[in-house]
């Protein structure tokens, strides 16, 4: 059953066009990966489905509701972490986890301590004098305290440390087990690699690419370095070799699944001296997606 | 020799901060200038032609130059037997107020609120000294009271005012905002919020202002504990003195020496008080739209309580003292009607005070709604709508709580004019005569502030027009009949459909009508919110 359903959503602000014909979906019980780069439409298409913005066309559904119509009690069923974490400055972070998961329908009492204490927070400062990164902490442990249906993490752990990022994926991985739907906007990609059952990638507002990690792969090309004994000569003729670099007899090159065999067979004949081979790693899923000229 | 090296290297950097003020505010300050000083101007100019024979400006000098009222909002301006005096003291409510809050504004603006928000960390990263916004804010206050001031003097003489007087009139006029600017910069070291130096400043400058016009009421020596008391004393336009500036000079380069001295002091960030723990849960009532618009409110409620509750009571207790002014002045019992005797003055004071007060108040009806503004704009809006709280109930929350407090500010400013009349005159029975007084006022004040709900529900981007009503209504409050504004201009203010009660006797009408106009308003802002996107943070 599909926890979330967008079709051909369009969403502008002036002469802006942030969605653009939008299609995604995501299925109950998955950890879906909405990946893309700054500004592709990650968090506006978050905030169409909380009911925060009116799209100009398309249907949104949202646990089987209208997220326009029935924002607020479509919300008791979900939490929400926004990218950007601003907390009000005169209220303890104790005070705000409260506050958010209250006004949601109540919170888990003993989640709630054991988080603070996973999360290493201190509920007793005022919003104010916390980082960025424990800004962002209250919010989670704010979230991840409330028994939804739906999480909705957008770029979650953008200002956490190696430690609570683990410490996050951890908890996702609960969630998971419990029969949580989590959609999760990020670029950083090995956090996605690590969690998402499936991904969509976003581009200019659109979803370029949908499917599981697996099915990403299989349309794309592996990576593959080697060093020979003998001049990798006539390789970059071979069908299906992308980006090959030689540095003296160390050769890397981008190889498309398909003709993977044959380039192997080819390289065993030059006495292959070191062998690294890898599927391809989100950041070139990316670099190839969007080409040279995206961020990640 | 290392002392005067630090000292030359904490200021470095000084023009490259000044350089970024005068860009980030190459609207905001010429608006300032244009609003403010021409304004100021405008009314000068207005002036000259109302006073065309000695026989009127002699009328002036007898019954505005004697009026307590005029006392207590404009001080005792000298030579108000001229057309200088006459001038200056129009203009010297409006004028004062006005200079002092802009550089309070415009300081707050680009030291505290730059170090709250983050910015200044920035700033102070690179090769910028500890002191160089200090004195980037000093600057650029400076600058801005003088401009004022020297729109001021050359609408002066313009109209052919003597020289001396206008240029004394326009010193005084700039002094006064340097030492407010002085006084702002102390502010922003004690508090760690850019809302809570504003507060601080504001206050400073109310209290100035209020003792000044109590001083002036009585004609005692009070008015030389007011800065304002000060600038007026350097007596343009009556024989000018100049040695009063000395006291302003005096009072800023202490305030700057405090100023300065605390900053060495303090943490980057941090305010002189230093933060305590809080509490590590919520309170039950905290986790609801009204809960939690009441708490993010509250500091700023109980501010405006304590000053609203102050500036009755101080106001108050200058009333008992009219009409032994008048008694003393025949001339001017001759103006209210022998008849009458005292009695019609007082009347006429009190509804000018409830009218003043009441526009006072709408600063918190206005602030306490577009709040929400700022909210939204850091995303936390967003935090509160992403849960089943309905749009509604938020906005409905916010206008609900401002309106509430807004009739418990006007009921506490009602008694404590009571207590100070009753204190000064020792007469216990106008208790609630006078705060029911004040109440009269409520329904305007409600309407200014649904503005603010409609305009942010429906319009979000054109929620500072509710500022520019408040301060259409407070111009017309403090400048009067000299604008000579047309009947459907009067009738923006919603304050002008009500009657000026204790002058005239209370009308249920129109007060239920401005009842149902602020529901309305309401009403829409509220349909409109649930109409539109939420921007994001």
């Amino acid at each position: 059953m599909a926890v979330i359903e967008l079709q051909d959503v369009v969403k502008t602000f002036g002469a802006t066009r942030a969605l653009d014909h939008l299609d995604m979906s995501v299925v109950e019980g998955e950890v879906h990966g909405f990946l893309g780069p700054n500004g592709a439409g990650k968090s506006t298409a978050i905030r169409v489905l909380l009911g925060l913005l009116r799209t100009d066309s398309g249907t949104v559904r949202l646990l089987g509701g209208d997220p326009w119509r029935d924002a607020a009690p479509l919300h008791r069923r979900l939490a929400y972490v926004p990218g950007d974490v601003s907390l009000w400055p005169n209220l303890t972070g104790g005070e705000v986890i409260d506050v958010l998961a209250r006004m949601r329908g109540g919170l888990d009492e003993a989640r709630r301590s054991s988080l603070l204490e996973r999360f290493e927070l201190d509920p007793t400062k005022k919003a104010r004098s916390y980082s960025k990164g424990n800004r962002q902490k209250v919010a989670l442990v704010a979230a991840l305290a409330s028994r939804v249906d739906l999480y909705l993490f957008d770029e979650p752990t953008s200002g956490l440390d190696p430690l609570m990022e683990a410490e996050f994926q951890a908890a996702v991985r609960e969630l998971r087990e419990e029969g949580a739907t989590v959609l999760l906007s990020s670029h950083i990609l090995a956090e996605v690699e690590a969690l998402a059952d499936r991904v969509s990638i976003i581009r200019a507002g659109r979803v370029v690419q949908s499917g599981t990690l697996a099915d990403l792969r299989h349309v794309t090309r592996t990576t593959v370095v080697a060093q020979t004994a003998r001049p990798a000569a006539g390789i970059a003729d071979l069908p299906g070799v992308h980006d090959l670099e030689v540095v003296d007899d160390r050769i890397s090159m981008a190889v498309d699944s398909d003709q993977l065999e044959h380039v192997v067979a080819v390289l065993s004949g030059l006495g292959v001296r070191s062998l690294v081979a890898h599927p391809p790693t989100l950041e070139e899923l990316f670099l190839r997606q969007y080409g040279e000229d995206v961020q990640v | 020799m290392t002392v005067s090296r630090s000292r030359s290297s904490s200021v470095t950097g000084v023009s490259h901060q000044l350089r970024l003020v005068a860009r980030l505010d190459r609207v905001r300050l010429p608006l300032w200038v244009l609003g403010l000083g021409g304004t100021i101007a405008v009314s000068a100019l207005a002036v000259p032609p109302l006073y065309d024979t000695p026989e009127k400006v002699a009328g002036y000098a007898r019954v505005v130059g004697t009026s307590p009222v005029s006392h207590l909002m404009s001080g005792r301006q000298a030579g108000i037997d001229s057309l200088g005096g006459i001038v200056a003291n129009e203009i010297s409510q409006f004028a004062q107020l006005g200079v002092c809050l802009m550089v309070a504004f415009l300081v707050v603006r680009h030291t505290r609120a730059e170090e709250e928000s983050g910015r200044a960390e920035l700033l102070r990263s690179t090769v910028l000294g500890r002191h160089a916004a200090t004195v980037a804010g000093l600057a650029y206050g400076v600058l801005a009271a003088v401009l004022i001031a020297a729109v001021t003097t050359v609408s002066m003489l313009s109209v052919g005012l003597p020289v001396a007087g206008s240029l004394t009139y326009g010193a005084g006029l700039a002094l006064l905002g340097v030492v407010h600017t002085a006084v702002t910069l102390v502010a922003v070291q004690l508090s760690s919020t850019a809302r809570g130096a504003l507060g601080l400043a504001g206050a400073v400058i109310a209290l100035g202002y209020v003792v000044r016009g109590v001083g002036a009421v009585q004609d005692n020596a009070l008015v030389w504990a007011s800065p304002f008391g000060w600038a007026q004393r350097m007596d343009a336009f009556g024989g000018e003195q100049w040695w009063p500036a000395l006291l302003l000079l005096a009072a800023t380069a202490l305030l700057l020496a405090a100023s300065g001295w605390l900053m060495t002091r303090r943490d980057f960030g941090g305010g002189v008080l230093a933060a305590r723990p809080g509490r590590p849960t919520a309170r039950r009532g905290l986790a609801t739209p009204f809960g939690l618009s009441a708490r993010l409110r509250r500091g700023t409620a109980l501010g405006w309580a304590v000053g609203l509750t102050l500036l009755g009571a101080l106001y108050g207790a200058v009333v008992p003292s009219i009409p032994e002014l008048v008694e003393s002045n025949p001339e001017m019992a001759d103006v209210v009607g022998a008849a009458a005797g005292g009695e019609a003055l007082v009347d006429a004071f009190l509804a000018y005070i409830f009218l003043f007060m009441a526009v006072v108040s709408c600063g918190f009806a206005v602030s306490a709604v577009l709040r929400l503004r700022a909210e939204e704009e850091a995303g936390r809006a967003e935090l509160v709508l992403g849960t089943p709280v309905r749009r509604s109930a938020w906005l409905g929350a916010t206008a609900a709580f401002t309106f509430l407090v807004t009739a418990v500010l006007t009921v506490l400013m009602g008694a404590g004019l009571a207590v100070g009349y009753a204190l000064g005159s020792g007469d216990w029975e106008h208790l609630t005569g006078h705060v029911g007084g004040q109440v009269a006022y409520l329904p305007g004040t409600l309407v200014v502030g649904a503005v603010a709900v409609a305009l942010h529900g429906a319009v979000p981007r054109a929620g500072a027009l509710a500022w520019a009503l408040l301060a259409y209504v407070a111009v017309q409050v403090m400048l009067g009949e000299l604008l000579g504004l047309p009947d459907w201009a009067e009738a923006v203010s919603p304050y002008s459909h009500l009657a000026e009660v204790p002058r005239e006797s209370w009308e249920a009408w129109p007060s239920l009508a401005l009842v149902v106009v602020a529901a309305a308003l309401t009403a829409a802002g509220i349909a409109g919110f649930r109409r539109r996107d939420i921007a994001s943070g």
